[in-house]
């Protein structure tokens, strides 16, 4: 009896050592033929992660499907995790993970970069024609100690939108420059109507978007990039100016009625008030395409309509802050690094980036493509990644914090500035802080190379 | 004494056969155990004991949770304790949630309990009905309260649409409130657990007690105080110390509601932890943080059992 029960003892603990055993390889289809695994094993296996949206799905479907289709020595095998990015941190740590890397931005590449854990790309540059393809200044971003680390993913910039049907109704016109938006913010706000829609409850990095617009459209694109590179502090008084300019605008309640809602709002609430026209306009970045058309247009009860303007600057300037919506690398432990590669070149190829733009609702990535080739997309949305190469072509550009900014500094920007908002913080208490936090940043190398002007 | 003396005796009248087989059985008796907990022991130090201990290591050093660590000694913890403000904030923020949590849902979850142990018909019901809110997942709990605190859509919108204006406050975007509306939502799913767990003990007090207490002529109160309260003093004290220990890794609430805003005015240490190593790649710093929750973990539990030994019945 006695070794019995021993026997089933051991049995069991060999059963819970043999489930803490590695897994086997995911496989996209339980059902295979032998033809099948023969076909797989002939071909490299690249292996993403996506994220578990609608989105995802698309992506699928318009980039790893069609280069599956037309690969006969390349299988990507998608796999589906939720809170991807920050899922990819700790399987990389493990030496595991996935082929292609997906981040944040260029300044979290930095991260990953320094610890060795991300494969150079300068190899395939040349051979896959980067070079050609994509934008200088968004390939030279994904280099850190003159390596090439990344691909950028989206391309992006804040736009300053409005609600036309309203904006019609009341005779308003959108403005041209900062002095403009802040006059008819008050204009607007006399009308008993809420300037700006926006929320904080349910994203509070979304923050960041006031501060990258204040700080360029104010203070100017070069001033911050002397502060980027170390030249001047973030205490200069031309940024103070800016961020003063903005709260004196939330604390007139110029976003959803108050502080209070603003930092309780979540993004319905926001689209809700921007498309409903309780509020009139909305500092958003490209990114609003993908919602757009649930809440604006013919498919709505109210049926109004939306357009835009570049976020005015003080100087009347057309400027347009440059932002990188996540970026691409290839795993350093990836078994087959050039084929990951080839399915890169697919992925930010004009065809499949416009049927991003077209069918998934994607920001396009930063690559030479003409409108033309878009295919039929919103004209607006065309106007605006139009204009936006050209005036990034003209130098008529600022930056984006959450791609040019250190990952330390980019929290701080996007939580502390609630502080200001609040009244818990001045406008010079917070940027001290900030400059602090920066220049620690800069110190540890953390921060990115940055383009020339 | 004697039985030892017995057992001595008839060993040594056995053949060897049978002192080898008593050996044996003696060997499986000390072993069994072992082999019965191994199991678990070895769970426990692969997913508790060995992050543990590199969560301590990772404390005492620089790290961005990727790649190499440097190693800084206590610096994190001089940072911590002596120049982060936020830090002292978020802790501050805990012991406002401690006082909270040892309080509120003791005294209605006591209340209710008291009231109920009384009901005769549909007791099972009302339990019920009370408990569901904890089997509900905390991010449906919470979706839920973020619902109903939005002044816009929810109950004072809803007073305010029928003439009773004044409650249609954005409670989460407010600093002076949000903390508050946090610990109201989670303490909403919470105190019927309490309730259900005093009800049980309440139950086994025997019925004796309360015979006696009410020939000696007392009230109510006085039966909830001197024969209630210390029947079920084990579980409340007992409850009392998980609290104090759960207060301090307070999360899914505050990061569903607000996560830890506005201004920071909702932080608590273990939402200020995840800031820290997942958005400012402050790993070695967050460790820092989760130890000190441990330690003051440590301090509660261990305050616990002194009082213990010193005679308390805790």
């Amino acid at each position: 009896m006695s070794r019995r029960v021993l026997l089933w003892s051991i049995l069991v603990l060999c059963l819970i050592l043999s489930a803490c055993a590695a897994p086997a390889p995911p496989s996209s289809d339980a059902a295979m033929t032998a033809d099948d695994d023969a076909v797989m094993e002939e071909k490299k296996i690249v292996n993403m992660w996506v994220g578990t949206n609608d989105t995802a799905d698309c992506v699928i479907e318009v980039a790893v499907n069609s280069f599956n289709e037309q690969s006969d020595t390349i299988e990507v095998i998608a796999n589906k995790k939720a809170d991807m990015i920050n899922a990819v941190r700790p399987a990389l740590a493990a030496g595991t993970g996935p082929d292609l890397v997906q981040t944040h931005g260029p300044s979290f590449v930095a991260e990953f970069a320094l610890a060795d854990q991300l494969m150079p790309l300068d190899d395939f540059v040349d051979q896959f024609g980067w070079n050609e393809l994509f934008v200088p200044w968004a390939l030279d971003l994904g280099r850190i100690d003159g390596n090439l680390y990344s691909l950028p993913q989206e391309l992006e910039t804040i736009i300053l939108y409005y609600n036309k049907t309203l904006f019609e109704e009341n005779g308003w016109e959108p403005p041209s420059d900062m002095e403009e938006l802040v006059a008819l913010a008050d204009t607007i706000n006399a009308a008993g109507i809420i300037p700006f829609a926006g929320q904080a409850g349910e994203c509070q990095a979304c923050n960041e978007w006031y501060f990258t617009e204040f700080v360029n459209k104010v203070a100017g694109p070069e001033k911050v990039y002397q502060a980027l590179q170390g030249e001047i502090p973030w205490t200069d008084p031309d940024f103070v100016t800016s961020l003063n300019i903005l709260n004196d605008m939330m604390q007139k309640g110029y976003w959803m009625g108050s502080v209070e809602n603003f930092l309780a709002a979540d993004f319905t609430q926001f689209s809700t008030t921007f498309a409903e026209g309780e509020a009139a306009m909305n500092m958003e970045g490209t990114w609003f395409y993908g919602r757009e058309d649930e809440y604006f247009g013919a498919g709505t009860d109210h049926g109004n309509e939306w357009d835009w303007v570049p976020m005015p600057s003080s100087t009347g300037t057309e400027l347009y802050s440059i932002g990188l919506g996540g970026t691409m690398s290839i795993n350093r432990n990836a078994e087959h690094p050039e084929a990951a590669a080839e399915f890169l070149t697919h992925y930010f190829s004009p065809e499949v980036q416009a049927n991003f733009f077209s069918q998934c609702r994607l920001a396009l990535g930063p690559i030479r493509i003409s409108v033309d080739e878009l295919g039929d997309i919103d004209a607006r949305m065309a106007e605006i990644f139009s204009r936006f190469a050209q005036a990034s072509d003209e130098g008529r550009y600022g930056y984006t914090t959450w791609t040019f900014w250190p990952p330390k500094s980019g929290s701080y920007i996007y939580e502390e500035i609630e502080k200001l908002w609040v009244g818990d913080l001045t406008a010079e208490e917070y940027l001290e802080g900030l400059d602090k936090t920066f220049q620690e940043e800069l110190q540890a190398g953390e921060t990115l190379a940055m383009p020339d002007r | 004494m004697q039985m030892s003396t017995e057992s001595v005796g008839q060993n040594r009248i056995l053949p060897s056969h049978s002192k080898s087989l008593l050996r044996g059985n003696r060997f499986r008796k000390q072993l069994m155990p072992w082999l019965f907990i191994a199991p678990i022991t070895l769970l426990h130090l692969m997913v508790v004991v060995g992050p543990s201990l590199s969560g301590a290591y990772y404390s005492l050093t620089e790290w961005s949770g990727i790649g190499d660590a440097e190693f800084v000694g206590l610096q994190n913890f001089q940072e911590l304790f002596f120049e982060d403000r936020n830090f002292r904030i978020a802790f501050q923020h805990n012991i406002y949630w401690l006082a909270f949590f040892v309080t509120v849902p003791f005294i209605v979850a006591l209340a209710v309990a008291t009231l109920l142990a009384q009901v005769r018909r549909g007791a099972m019901a009302m339990r019920t009905a009370f408990f569901v809110p904890y089997v509900l997942p905390s991010v449906v709990a919470a979706f839920i309260w973020k619902m109903l605190y939005n002044p816009q859509l929810g109950i004072g919108a809803v007073l305010a649409n029928i003439g009773i204006p004044g409650l249609d406050h954005a409670y989460l975007g407010d600093k002076d409130t949000a903390l508050g509306a946090i610990m109201f939502a989670d303490n909403w799913h919470w105190w019927g657990f309490l309730m259900i767990l005093f009800l049980t003990a309440m139950q086994n007090i025997p019925m004796d007690l309360y015979d006696a207490a009410k020939i000696d002529g007392a009230n109510r109160w006085q039966e909830f105080r001197h024969v209630t309260l210390p029947g079920i003093r084990p579980t409340l004290l007992f409850m009392l110390m998980m609290t104090a220990i759960w207060s301090f890794l307070g999360f899914d609430y505050v990061w569903i509601l607000t996560q830890g805003g506005p201004a920071g005015s909702s932080e608590l240490l273990a939402t200020y932890l995840y800031k820290q190593a997942f958005q400012r790649f402050e790993a070695g710093y967050g460790a820092a943080i989760g130890i000190t929750i441990s330690i003051i973990a440590g301090i509660i539990a261990t305050t616990f059992a002194v009082l213990r030994k010193r005679g308390w019945e805790v």
